[in-house]
This record gives C-alpha cells, sequence and structure tokens, in this order.
C-alpha cells in the first residue's frame, strides 16, 4: 500500500468525525510517513510501519468521545426547511418515545447482565455459608452423640466449600467478560456513527 | 506495566523529549523507542491533550517543501516535569525501603 492508498482508506473511515480533526489526522500520518521516507524507508515500508489502517482507525475511534461522533453525524449537511422542521417537533411525541423505549430496552438487556453476575456471587456467597453451617451443626451433631449425622453435615459443608472455591473463578471470569462486552459494545456504537457515511 | 502508570509515564515521556529542544512526531517516537513503546494514534492522543492542557504549543514549519509540525515545551510542561521529578523522589526512597526489608529476611 502506498502513501496515497493509505490515506485515501483512513480518510473513507473517518469520514464520521468532524472536517478539521480528520484533516489534522491525515496531515499527521502523512508526516509520520515522510519523515520515515527520508530516513531512506521505501513508501511502502514506511506505510507498514505506521500500522495497518484499521488499527489506526480502532484506536481514533476508541479516543474521540461519543458525543463529537454523534453531534457531527445529526449535523445537517444543508439548513433545514421549515416544514421539516415542523414535522421534526410535531413528530417528537412519537419518534421521541420510540427512541427512549429502545435505549430503555437495550439498557434493561444489558442490566440483565449484570444481574446473572450478581447472582452467581450470590450463589457462590451461599455455598460459602452453607460450609459454615455444616461445620457448626457437625459439631453440635457431634457433642450431642450423632456421630453419622455429624458427619453427613460435616460431609455437606465440605462439598459446598469445594463448590464455592470452584464457582469463585467462574465468577471472576464472568465479570470480566461482561466488562470485555462492556468496551466492545462501546467502540461497537461508535463505529456505527463513523462508518455508515464512509461509502458516499 | 499498569495501564494508568503507563499513561501518566507516557506523557511525562513525550515532554522530556522536547525539553531541551522542539522536536517533531517521528523524532519523539524515535527517542523514546529505548524506553517506552509509542504508537503513532497514542502519541497523536498525548500530544492533542498536552497541548490542550497548555503544557506545549505547536508550530508549524516548512523542511524540504513540505510541512511538518514542531512542538515546544511551556512553563507549566516544565513545571509538570518538575511535580514528577519530587514526586519520584518520594516513590524511590519508599522503593529503597521495602527492597532493604526484603533483603534483611
Amino acid at each position: 500500500m502506498n502513501k496515497q492508498e493509505f490515506l485515501e482508506a483512513l480518510r473513507q473511515k473517518l469520514a464520521g468525525l468532524p472536517q478539521e480533526d480528520r484533516d489534522e489526522r491525515l496531515n499527521f500520518y502523512s508526516e509520520m510517513i515522510d519523515d520515515r521516507m527520508e530516513e531512506g524507508l521505501s513508501e511502502e515500508e514506511a506505510v507498514a510501519d505506521v500500522g495497518s489502517v484499521d488499527d489506526v482507525v480502532t484506536q481514533i475511534i476508541s479516543d474521540t468521545p461519543l458525543s463529537k461522533l454523534v453531534k457531527e453525524k445529526v449535523k445537517p449537511k444543508r439548513r433545514l426547511r421549515v416544514w421539516e422542521i415542523v414535522l421534526i417537533v410535531a413528530g417528537a411525541p412519537i419518534w421521541l418515545s420510540l427512541l427512549l423505549a429502545g435505549a430503555a430496552v437495550a439498557f434493561s438487556l444489558y442490566l440483565t447482565l449484570w444481574s446473572l453476575i450478581a447472582a452467581l456471587w450470590a450463589v457462590d456467597f451461599a455455598l460459602a455459608m452453607s460450609f459454615l453451617y455444616g461445620c457448626v451443626s457437625a459439631v453440635v451433631f457431634a457433642v450431642r452423640g450423632y456421630g453419622f449425622s455429624a458427619l453427613a453435615t460435616l460431609g455437606a459443608g465440605l462439598f459446598s466449600a469445594g463448590a464455592a472455591v470452584f464457582l469463585f473463578f467462574g465468577c471472576v471470569a464472568a465479570a470480566k467478560g461482561v466488562v470485555r462486552l462492556t468496551k466492545r459494545i462501546v467502540l461497537g456504537i461508535k463505529s456505527l456513527f463513523i462508518r455508515k457515511e464512509g461509502s458516499k | 506495566m499498569d495501564i494508568q502508570l503507563k499513561r501518566g509515564l507516557l506523557d511525562v515521556c513525550v515532554l522530556a523529549a522536547i525539553k531541551n529542544e522542539d522536536s517533531y512526531g517521528y523524532q519523539i517516537i524515535k527517542e523514546l523507542k529505548p524506553y517506552i513503546k509509542l504508537s503513532e494514534s497514542t502519541l497523536y492522543t498525548i500530544l492533542k491533550r498536552l497541548e490542550t492542557a497548555e503544557m506545549l504549543t505547536v508550530r508549524t514549519a516548512e523542511h524540504n517543501g513540505r510541512l511538518r509540525k514542531y512542538y515546544h515545551i511551556t512553563e507549566s510542561g516544565r513545571a509538570r516535569l518538575e511535580d514528577f521529578r519530587r514526586e519520584w523522589d518520594e516513590i524511590m526512597s519508599i522503593y529503597r525501603y521495602v527492597t532493604k526489608e526484603e533483603n534483611n529476611e
């Protein structure tokens, strides 16, 4: 890939950024490539050294606040006509409530994920508690002379302890997974705003 | 390395790279290469952040028939470096204390 192709690909994928930001980014990468070529690298090597277009774009998207991407996206390309403004305002009870409903559904789905995690931790906690309970009741049974019952509750308690330790790792892994998922969702939402117009 | 820690260190590293004379993007990356890994995109973000915080200023100058941006450290940039030095003097004395305990055992 030569410099021109690299910059053009970058320009298209960054179509969702405000013009000024995008030009500044492109100038920055252009300078970086030129400086490498000046040092003796070939054009292709210099471009490869800067990184792949997709990596660069991903990094830029995660650096850019979502509000900026949304603002650029909804900014009208021309002045709105009067009837369009009337329509938007008059239609607000419909589109606004639909938009809110959509956002609420998405949010509750996300919340469900976290409640699952909370439930997992609760189960883990309950298992740990039943280990304690098993030990205490085993002692009580033993003192009163019920040998078999003491053994049985102690065994059940130990089983719970084992299950609790085992589940603990599962809980940690699940929580980490949701955190990772959150990052990907945020990145996905952002690229939704930045990419759509790239093809025009 | 811890991400928050690395982020703070990168800011200071970039300031240190321009503390003696004005420098440009690729020069900064080359200068820091032996110490800390820094990609183009990360550098851009840091430079932008430092510029907004008025720790450096940017000027554009012609070089070999094209434009190149040079970065110049400001007084508050130098103050940031001085803060860093003082902070780390403290951290290093704690470090020496912690490792000394280990040796005695």
